[in-house]
């Protein structure tokens, strides 16, 4: 039983005291520019005493009312910016006269902070960024450390405006955890009880009375009429089913109609937490400094790859946002992305309200079982130099350089699997790792922009950043026994390569073993010395091209037509697929026909990446952080995501 | 079209048509940059700044301004055919500038109310972006430009990279900056939501709405934040917060047309 204590109203000054001694700086709720905001506070006075708010979609008004101290609704922006600022450094690169690297990663150095009148919702906030960010299986050491370096002194909610729903999503407005301190006002004073040791030091040496029933009584009065105010509910049973069974409801388009697609949303939400890696270099590009900053999946570029955007339309990236935070976040983190804050009703420019649009959207359903996924440590700033061996031209706009690491923890990479490759100057690269052999890392890229022509016209000797492995790479122990059926389009022969190198090490545990190969030209086809060595080894290699010149004696069309005779209903096979989406699409198509069904076909996707670790949100597909969790994946899990468009 | 050597620095022009200097004054502006800019590139033309001339050619050439006279369509497309990367810097330059809200109005009725002896102008009926002239390589966006996006353009043209110029609204940059949104604590129309990122959120971050220099952002929904915009606004309030220096950017161009249309019919009445 927590022991509640009364904290009279002249002594609120000696609790700030007492949470700014040992040098913290206590951040409080304060008027400023016509709404409260967190800042630093000094004393009492600092906070909106007599100052209440009316939120609205897209309003927020303050007003006059009462002289208590904390008789306000969430801030204008939540306490995300002092756990998770906007901007924060990642790393430097620099590359000096005779090619070398050089990398000097930020080192966390948190403030030490108070956060003072801290609202249910808001610790919820906390709460769900602690799963994203700090509970694996990456963590962001920046956030941990600031986390941990902070108190959180509480203030349960008395009252409740027309956009809170925290009741709805069982995170207030009781405070019930993730405090240090948590306090009731009252007219007189504060109801007060500690919610950790050091809380308890704290409340100790105030040397408070224990607080009367009467008072006690009061406070649960009060924070019981903070739930029976709140406005529009939000009905959550099977809220996660439900939505994704509505990935095609003529609403997306409709809200479309009004959404700006401005990120206000995004900005102001407690857990979001997406991000993109910005740069800044000198005039040479010589040094450059990496950032990681606040981005929003309703953005632009977020989720643009060379090819184009995978989100293009503003219905897409509405879809995304609100399935995710209420639907795909429950797969990926074990609980709903959103707090019932509110904060992204008011503060939209044009009033909408996910309340209703999710009435509107979704009807009831059964939540879904939750994976567990290990805590592995990790940084989007943690390159290391890596020296190029050689650099070998496959095709007139692609080679492949050999890479040495420092260390061997980049030689473990596994088939299928890439890396980030940082050169100072230009943003980092998500590559695949084509070939691991003699102590090197073959990377085979092509210069699809400036950053990847500038990678492959780096000399001899030169060095590069690399960061990984990433992600998830081929299941060969899924084929073992099996027939294999490798389909490769254009540059997807690099990733599939270090498989065709695995399952001609150990040729016997497989059975036959099939490569399909299409590419746009003859001049396209990479490897071409490989393609003809292979079939020696017993892999029998299939070859065709889109357009062919003279010299070309093979054959010519699309990938498919290499597979559309084939059988293996009465054999056990696996196939391996990567190549354009589209040109994927049909491969599964055409595969499942011939006896291949989803569970043993996988395929490899692409998304836009920045962090590869399943921190910065850009590559997210329905449940999938392809980074983390791919990107190989089988067809199986993709289900009806795969194909789809816009999502 | 001349080829370069490796050890010669990029040639630069900087040249203006119709429009205020702003933007180029902002190359000035970068002032600690300057230097290490002139061991850079090799700036071969900008009066502002030089009384040394050149026709080119040139590798980069920064154009301020639109085109408002005859003779500068005529120029422009010589500028053209003497640069491999022509820059178009500054809201003028971008969509037409402040200048282009006459491509709205009854030319010859607006040149007669400005000039006493109107027959002495002898400027077109529009003024119009470079880009409907001739190709554009790229573009700088604001009145006037920011000086970190000049400088990144710079660099990025060097490094041989995409230069790092976002395409999010202003709302993003004024949230990550920690500004209380003057939208909608304080009903001052912002047209924030719809315009293009790249100046910082200056206006919003002293408590004034955006007016929108940078212009449209990508598939700014401007119908549907114009009708939000009217609800409680007097008519043809909403029209006259587009008709300004990026009002004659596609996306601006149908309200602010209906506020220069609105001001003519106040003044015939």
């Amino acid at each position: 039983m927590v022991t509640e204590r009364f904290l009279p109203r002249a002594d609120l000054d000696r609790l700030i005291a007492a949470l700014a001694e040992s040098g913290r700086t206590v951040i409080g709720p304060v008027v400023r520019d016509g709404a409260v905001a967190y800042a630093p506070i000094a004393a009492a006075a600092d906070l909106p005493v007599g100052w209440t708010d009316v939120q609205a979609p897209g309003s927020y008004r303050l007003q006059r009312g009462g002289d208590r101290m904390f008789d306000i609704g969430p801030p204008a922006q939540g306490l995300k910016r002092y756990t998770f600022p906007s901007r924060s450094p990642l790393t430097v690169a620099e590359r000096d006269a005779d090619g070398g690297v050089r990398f000097t990663p930020a080192i966390p150095d948190p403030p030490r902070l108070a956060f003072l009148g801290v609202r249910a919702c808001e610790i919820a906030g906390l709460l769900v960024q602690d799963r994203v960010l700090a509970e694996g299986p990456f963590v962001d050491e920046d956030y941990r450390a600031r986390r941990d370096a902070a108190l959180v002194v509480a203030v349960q909610c008395t009252r409740a405006g027309s956009t809170c729903f925290c009741a709805s999503m069982g995170t207030g407005p009781e405070v019930t955890g993730g405090h240090d301190i948590v306090l009731t006002e009252l007219d007189d004073g504060y109801v007060a009880a500690s919610g950790s040791v050091e809380g308890d030091r704290i409340l100790a040496r105030l040397g408070l009375e224990a607080a009367t029933a009467a008072q006690q009584a009061d406070s649960a009065a009060g924070v019981a009429s903070a739930r029976t105010a709140q406005g529009r509910a939000v009905a959550t049973e099977g809220l996660r089913d439900r939505l994704m069974d509505q990935l095609d409801s003529p609403r997306w388009a409709e809200i479309a109609d009004r959404c700006l697609a401005c990120s206000n949303c995004t900005m102001v939400c407690p857990t979001c937490f997406c991000t993109s890696v910005g740069m800044e270099s000198d005039l040479d590009g010589a040094t450059t400094k990496l950032e990681r900053t606040w981005d929003s999946c309703f953005t632009g570029d977020f989720a643009r790859v060379a090819g184009g955007n995978f989100r293009p339309r503003r219905q897409d990236r509405y879809r995304q946002w609100l399935t995710h935070k209420f639907a795909t976040w429950v797969d990926q983190f074990g609980t709903s992305g959103c707090v019932g804050c509110g904060r992204c009703i008011t503060w939209c420019p044009v009033g909408i309200d996910v309340r209703e649009e999710l009435s509107i959207i979704a009807p009831p359903y059964e939540a879904a079982p939750l994976t567990e996924l290990p805590v592995i440590a990790g940084s989007p700033g943690a390159y290391v130099p890596a020296t190029i061996r050689s650099v070998t031209p496959e095709t007139a706009d692609t080679s492949t350089l050999v890479i040495e690491p420092p260390d061997d923890a980049l030689l473990a990479t596994r088939p299928g699997q890439f890396v980030m490759v940082e050169q100072p100057g230009f943003p980092p690269l998500p590559i695949s790792v084509s070939r691991v052999r003699d102590g090197a890392l073959w990377l085979t890229i092509r210069a699809a922009g400036p950053a990847t022509a500038a990678a492959i016209a780096l000399p001899p000797g030169a060095q590069l950043g690399l960061r990984g492995p990433l992600g998830r790479g081929w299941p060969i122990e899924r084929a073992v026994g099996r027939d294999v059926v490798i389909v490769a389009g254009g540059i997807g022969l690099a990733p599939v390569r270090p498989l065709i190198d695995a399952v001609l090490r150990d040729r016997r545990s497989f059975g036959r073993l099939v490569l399909a190969y299409g590419a746009r030209t003859p001049a396209d086809r990479l490897y071409v010395e490989e393609l003809g060595a292979w079939p020696k080894l017993d892999l029998e290699v299939l070859e065709i091209v889109d357009r062919a010149g003279p010299d070309w004696l093979g054959r010519v069309g699309i990938v498919t037509q290499l597979l559309d005779q084939r059988d293996w209903r009465d054999r056990a096979a696996s196939a391996f697929v990567v190549g354009p989406e589209r040109m994927m699409q049909a491969t599964v198509a055409t595969l499942a026909a011939g006896g291949i069904p989803a569970e043993r076909t996988f395929v490899s996707l692409e998304r836009h990446m920045e962090c590869g670790i399943g921190l910065c949100g850009h590559c997210q597909m329905g449940p999938f952080f392809i980074c983390r969790d791919g990107p190989v994946f089988a067809v199986s899990e993709l289900g009806d995501l795969f194909g789809r468009e816009g999502i | 079209m001349t080829a370069r050597t490796e050890h010669q620095r990029p040639r630069v022009g900087v040249v203006k048509l119709a429009s205020c200097d702003g933007c180029q004054l902002t190359l000035l502006d970068l002032e600690d940059q300057l230097l290490p800019i002139l061991g850079r590139f090799d700036l071969i033309e900008f009066p502002e700044a030089s009384s040394l001339r050149s026709h080119g050619p040139y590798d980069i050439l920064l154009v301020e301004g639109s085109v408002s006279t005859a003779e500068q369509a005529a120029e422009v497309v010589d500028l053209r055919s003497r640069t491999r990367m022509l820059v178009t810097i500054g809201a003028c330059a971008t969509s037409g500038g402040i200048q282009a809200l006459r491509n709205a109005a009854d030319e010859p009725a607006w040149r007669a109310s400005v000039y006493p002896e109107p027959q002495f102008i002898s400027s077109l009926a529009t003024a119009t972006p470079i880009a409907e002239h001739v190709v554009v390589d790229a573009e700088l966006r604001g009145c006037p430009i920011a000086p970190d996006q000049l400088l990144e353009l710079l660099t990025a043209l060097r490094v041989g990279r995409r230069p790092q110029l976002p395409v999010e609204s202003v709302c993003q940059a004024c949230k990550r900056a920690g500004n209380i949104c003057v939208l909608v604590s304080d009903g001052i129309p912002c047209l924030g939501p719809v315009t293009q990122a790249g100046c910082g959120a200056l206006c919003p971050a002293y408590g004034r709405g955006c007016y929108a220099c940078f212009g449209p952002r990508e598939e700014a929904n401007v119908p549907s934040f114009h009708g939000w915009l009217s609800r409680d606004r007097a008519p043809g309030e909403a029209d006259r917060l587009f008709a300004g220096f990026t009002g004659w950017a596609p996306n601006f161009r149908e309200p602010a047309t209906r506020a220069v249309v609105a001001i003519e019919e106040a003044d015939d009445a």
